[in-house]
């Protein structure tokens, strides 16, 4: 009885969370309609001029959107290793940490919202038989990869690469989610709906209408682009599938979160008691149990790989099972992650922080296509903190932000950067510095980002492509768009001649380097199709001394 | 035959009578009279171009009551808006800056409008624009939303799928696609702000058109003048109302520095979008023939830059 009630808490606690965690994921974009109170930028007294330039203020999301990063424990180790800095707003991750010495893995069976997601895709209609399904989970040796995982992250985070973020589960489910699900999603809810309204029906028409008004705060009113989320997505689709074969495979075999909440359990206060003379042996323990963790009497419970989700103890018709709490000499027995899972980590390791620095992106070689966010930290720290969870690529209303293939190298795999063919860094826009949960991108104001100025990186004009320079039409869409003032983009006045037709008046443009930010949309609105005339390079940006162009 | 591009209004008379013809021959004489009623009523009656022009001279004067005062001045808005219209209203609200920058339509315009047409009778008020920068930002900092807010107008959110390849039928563009909201409209007003820019000189009302239409915008820049004058031609909005309340003097269109931005005090609400542009650029010191768009309209019959020769009042707070 009181067994059955524990399972439902934790049903209700895993709903719960996982709900919170899909609100949360769709609150990460620019807050809609958020009407400001202008009155203060018309009144504030003329020769105040500079604040009354910055007398508007920054748009923020008001709900806590990087709260499941911030009570994670991975991602709080991991970056505590790599930056040798004690991280702000991370308390509830240390909180969690503390109790799963006592209670173990309750993080994985309650709150995680990407073991929800295994749990439904592996208990709903389940795929394998009896048989089948009690083989699938005996404790099995691939169990230990994941404590590779883990060792190789934390030893390569002390060593200055933070890779957690490709593994973490939070990290993973909101750019799965983030990056590949919901854009695609959206894009066939749009497909559905227009195809709706276009009908001649009157009903399917308001219901396309109505449909498309529903749809658009979730998935916004343009399809998002994200050119290699089919990447992260089909990953996604795999890993959920394997639960098919295998449940809850992720949190059994690769989760390193999972990996070093096990480690931590250490004093166990809360344990499966085993009556070995009760037991019938009729396995139901064994086919419920999420986390292969052999409850069955007879064998030896691994508290290490207990997901707490109380299935054994409320499936056992002979109440053999039961948990509870015990004080006083409760040291258990070592976790078992096996010598090669903990020496091959380690060489992982150290390896990979050594071998991503081959390329030289770090420090001496910056790749010019690697433009950063606004607020950025230099690329060494930004590596040590990033965590690839697609928080800033979310909410960038622009689309600009994407992860990165190769532009950062091996080491910044999936890292954010601006893809400027796709969007640009709007000029009085910091909504990515305010949601990042680790601090890579520094919080900025808008008055920092403008005053400063904040650069992420220069554009230079391709006079072969340009209209103006080479002599085909004249045009100043650049110049337009320019968003500093007094302008980076600048002109010379000239006369096209060309043979059989009247001269054309063209201005030529040109880029003050000293005044360009590098917020690219003068390449993302240049007409020139296919390659625009002008282009945006990281050379120039604030965070970094030598990626430097002028003295 | 005709000399000049068929404007959208035009071309929705032509369709009007078309169809008048085909129900006359159905011999309902009826609904006839009154279709011809209404096509008789929606003609522009010719010649009769006028201008209001307000100035706020009192320090701390209400920019929204100046506008009504220049409203009424004009014969109410009821002249203009009849009940049960939708009007479309088109402020500048491209860039994500803050009004009193002088990039975007001052919110307190926007808000004064939006109330003399819903107190005209209108069923609905829209706000709508092609944004350059997200739409959602620039919604939120110029003060959009807000007045939308406080009115109760909806605020029409650019997407591609709201634009509709229609032939404009322009010297130099054919088939664009348009922002539907001004092709449902019973009735447009065009409320720009007053700007200078790199190549077109100034941006004033008939520039704002590139604000109606999507696709590959920035290509129109290679004809400017004449693509500004065939949009303009298009649209053809009911009224301008041009906000020269501050001014963007240099650095513009995009603007973000409030050294360059000079407080004017003064609207302009014109029939003739040719005539508000006219006078507006007299601000900057320009005439019409030093802006090649308000050459090319007068050339094209759009309008008239000819302010003696209209009924021009004025308006002092």
């Amino acid at each position: 009885m009181k067994s059955r009630r524990l399972l439902w808490i934790r049903r209700l606690s895993q709903a719960f969370f996982f709900c919170l965690f899909f609100v949360l994921l769709v609150m990460a974009q620019l807050p809609k309609d958020v009407s400001m109170d202008y009155s203060q930028t018309f009144s504030v007294p003329e020769n105040a001029e500079t604040s009354r330039t910055f007398a508007s203020p920054d748009i923020r999301i008001s709900q806590p959107v990087a709260l499941f990063f911030q009570i994670d424990p991975l991602i709080w180790l991991s970056s505590v290793l790599s930056a040798r800095e004690w991280l702000q707003g991370f308390g509830w991750a240390i909180a969690i940490l503390l109790t799963t010495v006592f209670f173990g893995r309750f993080f994985c069976g309650f709150i995680c919202p990407f073991g929800t997601l295994h749990h439904m895709a592996g208990a709903v209609r389940p795929a394998l038989k009896k048989k089948e399904m009690m083989a699938a989970n005996q404790t099995a040796g691939s169990r230990r990869i994941k404590y590779f995982l883990l060792i190789a992250i934390l030893s390569a985070s002390a060593v200055g690469l933070n890779f957690a973020g490709l593994f973490d589960p939070i990290s993973f489910l909101f750019r799965s989610l983030g990056l590949a699900a919901l854009p695609s999603a959206g894009i066939g809810f749009h497909d559905f709906f227009e195809f709706l309204a276009a009908s001649d029906i009157k009903i399917l028409n308001y219901l396309g209408y109505g449909g498309e008004a529903l749809a658009a705060p979730v998935f916004g009113y343009e399809n998002k682009v994200v050119p290699t989320g089919w990447i992260i997505g089909i990953l996604f689709l795999i890993i959920l599938f394997l639960n098919r074969i295998r449940p809850r495979f992720w949190c059994r075999t690769l989760c390193p979160l999972g990996a070093l909440l096990g480690l931590c359990f250490r004093l166990p206060v809360l344990r499966l008691k085993k009556k070995a003379d009760k037991c019938t042996h009729c396995g139901r323990c064994v086919q419920t149990c999420q986390g292969a963790a052999s409850p069955e009497p007879g064998t030896i419970w691994q508290p290490d790989e207990c997901l707490m989700c109380f299935n054994c103890t409320t499936g056992c018709p002979e109440n053999a099972l039961a948990f509870s709490f015990k004080t006083g000499d409760a040291r258990k027995q070592k976790t078992d992650m096996g010598r090669r899972a903990l020496i091959g980590g380690m060489v992982a390791g150290v390896s990979l922080p050594l071998l991503g620095r081959l390329d030289g992106r770090s420090d001496r070689h910056p790749s010019p296509s690697l433009i950063r966010p606004p607020g950025s930290l230099p690329e060494p720290e930004f590596l040590d903190r990033c965590q690839r969870c697609g928080l800033c690529m979310k909410v960038c209303p622009t689309n600009a932000i994407q992860p990165a293939l190769s532009a950062a190298g091996m080491a910044g795999f999936w890292t954010p950067v601006l893809v400027m063919s796709l969007g640009y860094c709007e000029y009085s826009c910091t909504l990515c510095t305010s949601v990042c949960p680790t601090g890579a991108i520094r919080l900025l104001s808008m008055r920092e980002k403008i005053e400063t100025p904040i650069r992420i990186g220069s554009a230079y004009i391709d006079r072969g492509r340009c209209l103006p320079w080479n002599g085909n039409a004249p045009c100043i869409v650049c110049e337009e768009h320019c968003p500093t003032s007094p302008k980076a983009i600048y002109f010379k006045e000239d006369v096209i001649t060309r043979k059989g037709s009247e001269p054309i008046p063209v201005q030529l443009p040109f880029v003050d380097l000293s005044r360009c930010v590098g917020c690219g949309i003068c390449e993302n609105k240049c007409p020139v199709k296919g390659k625009p005339a002008i282009r945006t390079i990281s050379a120039g940006e604030s965070r970094s001394l030598d990626n430097q162009i002028l003295l | 035959m005709i000399d000049h591009p068929i404007t959208r209004r035009e071309s929705l008379q032509k369709i009007g009578k078309i169809s008048a013809g085909i129900t006359l021959s159905a011999g309902l004489f009826g609904p006839v009279t009154k279709v011809l009623a209404n096509v008789a009523a929606s003609k522009d009656k010719p010649g009769a171009a006028w201008m209001v022009e307000g100035v706020g001279e009192q320090p701390g004067y209400c920019v929204k009551t100046l506008t009504r005062k220049m409203f009424d001045a004009a014969g109410g808005m009821g002249k203009f808006v009849s009940k049960g219209d939708v009007v479309v209203l088109k402020p500048n609200i491209s860039w994500a800056q803050a009004p009193h920058l002088a990039v975007t339509t001052n919110p307190e315009v926007m808000i004064a409008v939006i109330e003399l047409c819903q107190e005209a009778g209108a069923k609905k008020v829209r706000i709508a624009d092609n944004t350059i920068h997200d739409a959602g930002r620039c919604f939120s900092v110029t003060g959009a939303a807000g007045a939308a807010e406080k009115t109760g107008a909806d605020l029409v959110h650019p997407r591609s799928s709201m634009m509709k390849k229609i032939n404009l039928h322009g010297h130099r563009l054919d088939v664009w696609p348009v922002f539907t909201p001004f092709v449902e409209a019973d009735k447009i007003i065009n409320i720009p702000v007053a700007k200078v820019h790199g190549l077109s000189v100034l941006t004033l009302g008939m520039k704002n058109w590139i604000g109606g239409v999507g696709g590959r915008r920035s290509a129109l820049h290679q004809d400017i003048h004449q693509s500004i004058v065939d949009l303009a031609q298009f649209f053809r909005p009911h009224l301008t109302l041009i906000d020269a309340t501050r001014i963007l003097t240099a650095n513009g269109p995009s603007g973000g520095n409030v050294a360059d931005v000079k407080i004017l005090n003064r609207l302009i609400l014109s029939n003739d979008p040719v005539a508000a542009d006219t006078r507006a650029a007299e601000f900057f010191g320009k005439t019409p023939e030093e802006v090649g768009f308000i050459a090319l309209g007068n050339k094209w019959g759009l309008g008239s830059s000819d302010l003696d020769q209209m009924r021009r009042q004025s308006v002092v707070l």
